[in-house]
């Protein structure tokens, strides 16, 4: 009799949500080839609400138990069948997608409704199904646990993302997605190429039985350190960390505004997350330490370089495409600051490591902050007609709500408190120096300066009040203007939130299981 | 209500009014109710003042963090005076600006800054003094280039740039003592006492007095002062020169280690502070705009509080504190009554001028010590701590150069009046000015127990005022001196160590171009993948080198 009143066993209600949020987004895709037309459009705006709470289902479940949820699908394990993962990491990451993608949808209706009379529209149809092809792929990828499954999930990824360069279809925009194309296609190569040597010394793919072999105290085969090197490198041209960022500017400043938020915010974070799964989770920890100062010396290139060049830029978009270059440079600094032999003893602290919370926390409030960014861009652009830095004088009185959006968005990019951007960099910096690695944080710091700088010159021409009045070319819609406020107020509100609360993100980390945290 | 309950009205009035200033009708009547934001915080302040038990801090998160506000003596003090500024700035503003353009977005950044401002002077943990210190500073950017002239656009950016300076150096500051400090609190006090055994304790003090040292106008990272003050509309500047430059001084008292006696960062921060006091005259008594020389006026009465400080920190001895921040008080006060005073002759007609020029003297040279002013009792609070030696000798010198430099302001100030014939100040400038002058002069009286000093009867004594009075006469004399022969002085510019920064633009420039080249050049494809590729071997060569 006890046992009928004992507790469901976790297991039981985390397997379907897995199962749902890598099924949800692929159904919809074939809902919306199938009815086609006007249909699309629903359909994404029907299954964006379902998709957001199942991730927020899964962070809670997660949350709630403390563990890692698992589900071998049908019921085979690996090697022969395949697995679905999510730990606190992919259960933020799930959250942030689905929330990052809601306001993509209310977002982009507008800008990909289907002209009245037509039935059916080359753009929004591609658009709409694309994004629901987006998030099959990020889904597939925060939750894959087998290393060929997460290729076949990037390249999907890949293929979704190109064609959301070229949306309108103009030579530069179609040369900017070939670019990203190409330089993507290589990347995976190298990431095919590494999977093989694996597969070859190792004979399996899967994450966990991978990382026991790895962890077995044989002497690992040359071979799968050039395994781990070839994947993280094609893994680094897709994240376009510096200096790998040929393709990232004119196809993120090219894209849809929509389209260039999805880029920015979410897409090229799924690669960056494959690179935390290699290195945290397969590879022994010793063997990435000299490898990880190498990895943060190019992110601090990158936001010295990724900032003075945002510096520069005449067009808002270029400008908002390469503060993406330099905020990438700072997941970087995570790897040193995580894989230190001094990081061990932190991991007693309440916020240990920190460093992982602050890496996960930046890329989080990046998202939110830069989704809102260029969809504001997106506004500024379709009222003025143009998006010269320098024409953006007056902008505060014609678009208050965009420029107010723009700036608290700005705040959380800038480490500002009280903002999430504030809270990473706190943690980064606290954690560079309990790890004794002052100069990391001299690079957060000039960072911030650039990033104050280029936000300055895009806020001080919007309040100010000189000169003729801006006229404008089309009325910007309140409802989109309250979207773009709305992700821009999330990434601010990330930093009031206490930070035990992100005892999330630790989970299913090196010993710490979130139990036990306030 | 209880206190605490209090404590949250001071801050939450101005943040509410700024929710309010998101609806436009209310945004563009907001200057007129400006004088009503600060009054809950300047009852905060009274209240705490009148009773004798502590005041009960509000924390948040007991036992972990500690985020939270409190109000200790030194707060309470400087609370207050801010408070009272910030109104009677508030009401002179709604009747300056009234009828010029923009007045709802002069009223949004002035409650951000008010916020800021009066946050820093209760804030109980390194975040929420970290948040509030940069609101008053980033938001003041606004007051400072309201004008929208390119005079006002320059001093913007000169402004921002090294108060966001100021941010990061007490950003990696407030991190370094995080995380020397043993347990999770992030109480200002608790991370203080574990600073003198951080093994970082040097760099830690480094970054606190040169973040704070900017705000409070320190040499020499002064040179905003000068620039911002004659270029923010009048009330805005009485505010930066009387309660923003105050967040530095706040700061110092915060998070300097008062019990620990580091002498050779005491007497590092008291020449630095002196040198400001010296150097702030020499180049305020070439100046011609009167709100330029009481931006320098400004930077040397500061000198003259960190000096103070430095002594303290040198004998570990908390006194300093007490004297330093009755300094600062009245500082505050008169500073900005002057500023208020600047904008009433401006709108007076030459014949009118000394109804206002009078009480405005006094004040001015109350800063150089003048008998029975407030700066007087200022004066007398910081000379114990000076004391009679070297430092009190320079003390006295540093009262003969303001009596200097305010003579020429006053100066300054009477040949800048209205032009029209007949030219009356509105009502609505004239009663804050007062109220402000009457405060500066009467208020030190009521505060002196606050001060650390004794009953009227020892400041009133014959030596006493003697003592205070001959400095003004040789600073008075030497003011003649500069009448006559002030025309041989050199012209020094506004923001004067600025002048080696000119070429700064064309040098950032030149490196922007050629970091622009060497991104045309990393993007060209051969470039890039051969990068990829050499990327990938290096990844694998230094695993390789970590099996070894």
């Amino acid at each position: 009799m006890d046992s009928l009143f004992t507790l469901t066993p976790p297991a039981a209600w985390g397997a379907p949500l897995l199962v749902t949020a890598l099924m949800l987004p692929v159904a919809a895709l074939m809902l919306a080839f199938v009815l086609g037309g006007r249909h699309a459009e629903r359909v994404v705006l029907a299954t964006l609400p379902i998709g957001l709470g199942v991730a927020v289902a899964i962070a809670a479940a997660v949350l709630h138990q403390g563990a890692t949820l698992h589900y071998d699908l049908g019921g085979w394990a690996p090697p022969l069948g395949v697995s679905l993962h999510a730990d606190g990491l992919s259960a933020t990451l799930l959250l942030t997608t689905a929330v990052v993608l809601c306001a993509v949808g209310l977002y982009a209706r507008a800008d990909f409704r289907v002209p009245s009379g037509a039935r059916e529209a080359r753009a929004p149809l591609a658009f709409w199904t694309l994004l629901l092809a987006v998030w099959a792929g990020l889904n597939a990828v925060f939750l894959g646990q087998d290393l060929f499954n997460l290729y076949v999930a990037l390249e999907l990824l890949t293929f979704a993302a190109v064609p959301l360069v070229c949306l309108r279809g103009s030579p530069q925009t179609i040369a900017a997605a070939l670019r990203y194309l190409l330089f993507a296609l290589l990347g995976s190569v190298l990431y095919l190429l590494g999977g093989a040597l694996f597969y070859g010394a190792y004979g399996t793919l899967d994450i966990a039985l991978l990382s026991a072999r790895l962890a077995s105290g044989d002497p690992i085969a040359p071979a799968a350190l050039a395994a781990a090197a070839l994947m993280t490198a094609g893994l680094l041209a897709k994240t376009a960390l510096f200096p790998l960022h040929l393709w990232l500017p004119p196809a993120h400043a090219g894209a849809p505004a929509a389209g260039s938020a999805v880029l920015s915010a979410l897409v090229v974070k799924a690669s960056f997350f494959l690179i935390l799964r290699l290195w945290f989770d397969v590879m022994p920890d010793p063997l990435t330490h000299l490898a990880a100062q190498v990895l943060a010396t190019l992110g601090a290139a990158a936001i010295l370089f990724g900032g003075i060049l945002a510096l520069r830029q005449a067009r808002l978009k270029m400008l908002i495409a390469y503060s993406t270059l330099a905020q990438i440079g700072y997941l970087f600094l995570v790897f040193p600051l995580v894989a230190s032999p001094a990081a061990a003893p932190a991991l007693d602290l309440v916020q240990a490591p920190g460093a992982w919370t602050g890496g996960v926390l930046q890329l989080v409030s990046h998202a939110f902050a830069k989704a809102a960014m260029f969809m504001a861009a997106g506004l500024i652009a379709g009222a003025l007609g143009h998006d010269q830095v320098r024409g953006l004088g007056g902008l505060g009185r014609v678009l208050p709500m965009t420029v107010f959006a723009f700036a608290l968005a700005g705040l959380s990019l800038m480490g500002l408190p009280p903002s999430g951007g504030f809270a990473a960099k706190w943690l980064l910096l606290s954690a560079a120096i309990e790890t004794g690695q002052w100069w990391w944080t001299l690079v957060m710091l000039a960072g911030g300066l650039l990033t104050g700088g280029y936000l300055f010159r895009v806020l001080a021409p919007a309040l100010s009040t000189r000169g003729p009045p801006l006229t404008l070319v089309k009325p910007v819609e309140r409802s989109r203007e309250l979207v773009v406020l709305g992700l821009a107020l999330c990434s601010v509100v990330l930093g009031l939130v206490p930070l035990s609360s992100f005892g999330l993100v630790q989970i299913g980390r090196l010993g710490a299981t979130g139990i036990g945290l306030p | 209500m209880t206190q605490s309950g209090l404590l949250v009205a001071a801050l939450g009035t101005p943040v509410l009014t700024l929710l309010a200033c998101l609806w436009r009708p209310v945004r563009e009547r907001m200057l007129g109710l400006l004088v009503l934001a600060p009054l809950p915080a300047l009852v905060v302040a009274v209240m705490a003042l009148l009773g004798t038990g502590e005041t009960a801090p509000m924390i948040l998160d007991p036992g972990r963090l500690q985020i939270g506000l409190a109000l200790d003596r030194p707060g309470t003090l400087l609370l207050g005076v801010a408070a009272l500024l910030w109104s009677a700035a508030g009401a002179y503003a709604s009747t300056y600006l009234r009828g010029k353009p923009n007045g709802g977005r002069f009223a949004v950044f002035w409650l951000l800054t008010l916020t800021g401002s009066l946050g820093v002077f209760v804030a109980a943990d390194l975040l929420s003094f970290y948040l509030t210190f940069a609101l008053v500073s980033l938001a003041a950017w606004g007051l400072v280039a309201h004008d929208g002239t390119v005079r006002a656009r320059r001093a913007g950016v000169v402004y921002l740039l090294l108060a966001v300076l100021g941010e990061v150096f007490l950003l990696l500051a407030f991190v370094l003592l995080a995380v020397a400090s043993p347990g999770d609190s992030l109480a200002i006090g608790a991370v203080v006492a574990a600073l003198p055994g951080s093994p970082w304790c040097g760099l830690t003090l480094g970054l606190l007095i040169a973040g704070f040292g900017l705000k409070a106008g320190l040499v020499p990272l002064h040179v905003w002062l000068p620039i911002a003050h004659p270029a923010a509309p009048m009330p805005a500047s009485a505010v930066l020169s009387g309660v923003i430059v105050k967040a530095g001084i706040i700061g110092l008292i915060r998070f300097l280690p008062w019990d620990a006696g580091l002498v050779d960062w005491g007497q590092a921060l008291t020449a630095i502070g002196l040198c400001t006091a010296f150097y702030a005259v020499l180049i305020g008594i070439t100046q011609a705009n009167p709100k330029t020389v009481l931006a320098y006026s400004t930077a040397s009465q500061m000198g003259l509080v960190a000096a103070v400080f430095g002594l303290g920190l040198a004998a570990g001895d908390g006194t300093a504190v007490t004297a330093g921040t009755f300094y600062a008080a009245h500082h505050l006060l008169a500073k900005g009554a002057l500023f208020l005073a600047v904008g009433v002759v401006a709108a007076t007609d030459a014949r009118r001028l000394w109804p206002v020029l009078v009480p405005a003297g006094l004040l001015a040279l109350g800063f150089g010590g003048l008998p029975l002013t407030g700066g007087f009792l200022a004066k007398l609070a910081v000379k114990p701590v000076l004391g009679y030696g070297l430092v009190g000798w320079l003390g006295t010198l540093s009262a003969i150069g303001s009596t200097l430099l305010m003579s020429h302001f006053l100066h300054r100030v009477a040949a800048n009046p209205a032009p029209e014939p007949g030219a009356a100040a509105a009502p609505g400038l004239v009663w804050p000015w007062w109220v402000m002058c009457l405060a500066a002069l009467g208020l030190p009286w009521v505060l002196a127990p606050l001060g650390g000093l004794g009953p009227w009867s020892h400041a009133l004594g014959w030596a006493t005022l003697w003592g205070g009075l001959w400095p003004v006469l040789i600073g008075g004399l030497l003011a003649l001196g500069l009448r006559r022969w002030g025309a041989h002085l050199p012209k020094v510019p506004e923001g004067d160590l600025l002048v080696l920064l000119r070429n700064a633009g064309r040098v950032a420039a030149a490196v922007g171009d050629a970091i622009e080249h060497a991104d045309g050049w990393l993007r060209r494809w051969p470039v890039a993948g051969v990068l990829l590729l050499v990327l990938a071997l290096v990844l694998w060569g230094a695993m390789l080198a970590s099996t070894r």
